[in-house]
């Protein structure tokens, strides 16, 4: 519980119109889009300025009370859940882009700016800022530079990690910090910049972001191939792979995901298809033409049922559009959607998909499988009922079954939506103990009084 | 358990079904496009919160207090979650039926005092109006007065704004309906007939809007029938949470139209198509399922319509103009209608196409008399408007009463030149008298 005095002090320090402290606001302040994940905030507050933040977590400090970051909670391991109640410090009002530096190639943003209107903005002025999250639309910078966030473009591109330059950080001390620059190169001293991307907000508070920016392709071509078994999907990706072409997408749907997304979207998707690879190649126009034919000859050579080609860009953007859907999309079969983030090497992806097959028999499920293919980060989502307490049995078996193997492949267990609350098991096997002994001496380093977003990522002492 | 309504501290008359919040798997798609959320920042007042709170009454976290009544009538019901929603959550539609549990679980609020004294004010000096007395405050209900007056606190809105809002009314026609002849003829060679369903904001508000409805049917071949009795759409009240006087109106609208014998019901307000076409929901328990079903079919936008009877250009006379078309929430979101309208004005010769961006961006029409006061929204026009000049088009385009009111509005203070028409207008311009 929040102390009086506690609240005073805040109000003082920030105005009482950034604080929220109405039960029914708090209520719908303590769940992201992880399922069955909820808790209650004792307080609220929407910092404007970085000052703002310094002052809560002086406060904070002071009386000793949780502190959890939050986004626009779209995370999916329960990131930004208060477990212990306290204080969520939510970014979304600090949501000004400072500065688009056509120079050097870089934008500067808040923390809460939205993904998208990032993107867009860059795109304006002719410049890509290439990470793209299902989420975009409303997940903000900080979220994703916090989880690591990847995308539909990752293949090629790479994940936020590569294009985060510079951190505006406040710590748990109150103190800031400001790591990294507009400087291409940069070792100075430890890179406290690539420790921080991925924490999860468990190390301080992210207030400003500078990310690297790319000139865009110069034209692209998108290709959506069905097959009529998902294992020869997963031979394409590897194949194509194989073959040296670099997709900047490549995404898979199997038959489940293929029908909810057609549900919603409407696009003429083929119900009947056991599964699809949406496959985008960009580039020089040369390129593109010769990676397109090398693409189809490889997809006709695993033997992919028909490949079909975008018509133009508005089509290409529509399919992409619809595969961000997945997994709300996938929703509308079940009251509860459980989803994972299993990744594995590339090679093992086939291997993969019949393991999840064999499971979902084994353990009398449905599931839906979607994910980015190309990075052998995938999906599969069960379509289950909260209710049902034998199924969310089966359900918790059929991971548990999974992650074994992906781990004895050499996988991981979240690709890019991180370990939060959901995965702390998990990751525990992953890693071990000796893994997760350094890992709380880090955050200690940080953050001595564990204030700072606690009982996420690791089981902490206490548990 | 899961075939069993949980209800919680919802009463069991129209309480929002469980299985329909707990779809929502809270990923907040619907944020971005939801008008109210825009306004405050605030999450309660988003599609996502709505529903987080709608299923933390049927579980028993929350009573249904105050704040489930503040949410219940600020959202807008503008539906563009339902169009952004990839799970198929009906936020809008939840917080609609909970506006039922408004009036069985809290006491009336205070607000309507300072709303009476409003549509009073402004309609009383009419005595042309008296003999359809009910008809301003349906008019005043649909305009979103009163979704400002009561949203007053949660815009933070200076005590001033009553008198300038009153200011920006319009000015009241004397009703189209008892004008209008039961049968207009079609003219040329006839190709079917339909049944006119003409708004009470329409018949007050917008008389010469549906003359040139009536008009362009006749001259595209179809005879209209404009039945006298019919009451309002039943929407006003479904807005206000008063589900059994929807359902009467409902009912009686329904056995009125299905006895004529036409092809289609046609209707020029967007508001009203969206409620006709939920009669089959409203009604269900009520009437036989086969006529509603048989009702549901029979209503057509007139945009909707005439994109699908086809529209005979013969004949028609050139507007040489530029064109923008804004999406009524009530048409894309809550219709699906959206290609119809664009191609329709492709379709009248000398007419240039220009789309706009965001075109399905609520106008914040509802929003309407709040936008000159709170800078926050402002911004909600601001946006609109910004995206019609960009277009540099001589005409705007629509299809609701409520989004030409305010677009109307709009471009006037910011002293823009676009004219704002109603698609019949538009189309109007192009047929021979
Ligand atoms: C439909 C859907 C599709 C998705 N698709 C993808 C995908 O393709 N790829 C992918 O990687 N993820 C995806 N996600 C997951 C999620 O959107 C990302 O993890 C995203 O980065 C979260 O952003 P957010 O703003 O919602 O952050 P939140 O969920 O609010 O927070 C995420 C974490 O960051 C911390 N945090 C937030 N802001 C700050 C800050 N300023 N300082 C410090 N810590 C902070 C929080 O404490 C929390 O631990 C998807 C989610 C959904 C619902
Ligand atoms: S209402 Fe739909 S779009 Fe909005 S959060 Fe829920 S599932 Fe997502
Ligand atoms: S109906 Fe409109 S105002 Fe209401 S929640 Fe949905 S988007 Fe928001």
């Amino acid at each position: 519980m929040i102390t009086q005095s506690a609240v005073e002090q805040l109000e003082q320090a920030l105005g009482k119109d950034k604080l929220i402290t109405a039960k029914e606001d708090l209520l719908v302040l303590g769940y992201d889009s992880t399922p069955g994940l909820h808790a209650m905030p004792d307080l609220v507050v929407y910092p404007t300025s970085t000052q703002d933040v310094i002052k809560v977590v002086e406060v904070a400090r002071g009386h000793n009370i949780p502190l959890t970051p939050r986004g626009s909670a779209t995370g999916l391991s329960g990131g930004s859940i208060p477990i212990n109640g306290g204080i969520v410090i939510c970014l979304t009002k600090m949501n000004r882009i400072l500065e688009i530096d056509e120079e050097n190639l870089t934008a500067t943003c808040e923390a809460g700016v939205v993904t998208l209107d990032l993107f867009n903005a860059v795109a304006e002025k002719g410049l890509f800022y290439p990470p793209d999250p299902g989420s975009q639309k409303i997940s903000t910078l900080a979220g994703n530079v916090m989880e690591d966030a990847g995308g539909l473009r990752g293949l090629k591109y790479g994940v936020t990690r590569d294009y985060v330059m510079a951190l505006t950080c406040v710590l748990a001390d109150g103190s800031l910090i400001s790591t990294g620059g507009k400087s291409v190169k940069d070792v100075a001293g430890y890179a406290f910049k690539d420790l921080l991307v991925g924490s999860e907000g468990t190390l301080g508070i992210i207030t400003e972001i500078t990310v690297k920016l790319i000139p865009p392709p110069q034209t692209k071509q998108t290709f959506l191939a069905y097959f009529d078994n998902i294992r020869t999907a997963g031979e394409a990706v590897s194949k194509i792979i194989a073959a040296k072409i670099i997709p900047s997408t490549m995404e898979i749907m199997d038959k489940a995901t293929i029908n909810c997304v057609e549900d919603y979207a409407g696009i003429g998707l083929p119900r009947q298809m056991a599964a699809l690879l949406l496959i985008e190649v960009d580039g020089h126009p040369a390129v593109v033409a010769e990676e397109a034919e090398a693409l189809k000859a490889i997809l006709e050579q695993v033997g992919s049922a028909e490949v079909h080609q975008a018509k133009d860009a508005q089509d290409a953007m529509k399919l992409a559009e619809a595969r961000r859907t997945a997994l709300s999309a996938l929703a509308r079969v079940s009251p509860t959607t459980l989803l994972e983030d299993a990744t594995v090497p590339r090679s093992k992806l086939a291997d993969t998909f019949t393991l999840i097959e064999q499971l979902t028999e084994k353990y009398q499920l449905t599931v839906g499988t979607f994910g980015h293919a190309g990075d052998g980060n995938l999906h599969p989502t069960v379509l289950c009922d909260e209710r049902n307490e034998d199924e969310m049995k089966r359900a918790h078996a059929f991971y548990d079954e999974l992650y074994e193997q992906v781990l004895a492949w050499g996988g991981t267990v979240s690709g890019e939506h991180g370990i939060g609350i959901a995965k702390k098991g998990y990751l525990a096997k992953q890693i071990g103990p000796g893994g997760v002994a350094v890992m709380r001496r880090i955050k200690s380093a940080f953050d001595p009084q564990g204030i700072m977003n606690p009982g996420k990522i690791f089981v902490s002492e206490q548990e | 358990m899961s075939d069993q309504q949980l209800l919680g501290n919802f009463t069991d008359q129209d309480a929002p079904a469980y299985e329909d919040v707990l779809q929502c798997m809270r990923c907040g798609f619907c944020l971005p496009t939801c008008p109210t959320f825009a306004l405050t920042g605030r999450e309660r007042s988003s599609p996502r919160g709505r529903v987080a709170l709608a299923r933390a009454v049927a579980e028993g976290r929350l009573d249904f207090n105050l704040a489930m009544k503040e949410e219940a009538f600020f959202c807008l019901d503008c539906r563009a979650c339902t169009s952004a929603c990839p799970s198929g959550v009906k936020a809008g539609e939840v917080m609609e039926i909970c506006r039922a549990q408004v009036h069985q679980q809290l006491p009336a609020p205070k607000w309507q005092g300072t709303l009476r004294n409003l549509v009073l004010k402004k309609m009383v000096p009419n005595p042309d109006l008296m003999e359809t007395s009910m008809l301003p405050a349906r008019l005043y209900q649909k305009l979103g007065i009163q979704w400002l007056v009561r949203n007053s606190k949660i815009l933070k809105l200076g005590p001033a704004w009553i008198d300038k809002a009153e200011g920006m009314l319009p000015a009241l026609h004397p009703p189209l309906r008892p004008q209008l002849p039961d049968l207009s003829p079609a003219k040329g060679e006839k190709r079917g007939t339909v049944a006119f369903f003409l708004g009470c904001v329409m018949t007050l508000l917008y008389p010469e809007v549906s003359r040139q409805t009536v008009k362009v049917l006749n001259h595209q071949g179809f005879d209209v029938i404009t039945p006298k009795q019919q009451k309002c759409c039943g929407a006003p009240h479904l807005t206000e949470g008063d589900r059994d006087t929807t359902r009467e109106i409902a009912a009686f609208n329904l056995d009125l139209f299905l006895d004529l014998d036409v092809d289609a019901i046609v209707t020029d307000c967007a508001g009203c198509g969206a409620a006709l076409k939920e009669y089959e929901e409203i009604l269900a328990e009520r009437a036989d399922h086969e006529r509603l079903h048989l009702f549901h079919q029979k209503i057509k936008d007139i945009s909707e319509f005439l994109f699908t009877q086809g529209i005979r250009t013969e004949g028609l006379k050139p507007v040489e103009k530029s064109v923008t078309y804004h999406e009524p929430c009530h048409l894309c979101h809550a219709q699906g209608i959206s290609k119809q309208p664009r191609e329709l004005i492709r379709s009248i010769p000398g007419v240039e196409f220009r789309e706009m961006k965001e075109a399905s961006w609520c106008c914040g029409s509802a929003a309407t008399f709040s936008l000159k006061f709170t800078d926050e929204s402002q911004k909600i026009l601001d946006r609109k408007l910004e995206n019609v000049r960009k277009t540099g088009a001589e005409i705007l385009v629509t299809g609701n009463p409520g989004c030409h009111l305010q677009l109307a509005w709009g471009l006037q203070q910011a002293q823009m030149p676009q004219s704002v028409l109603h698609i019949t207008e538009l189309l109007g311009l192009a047929t021979p008298d």
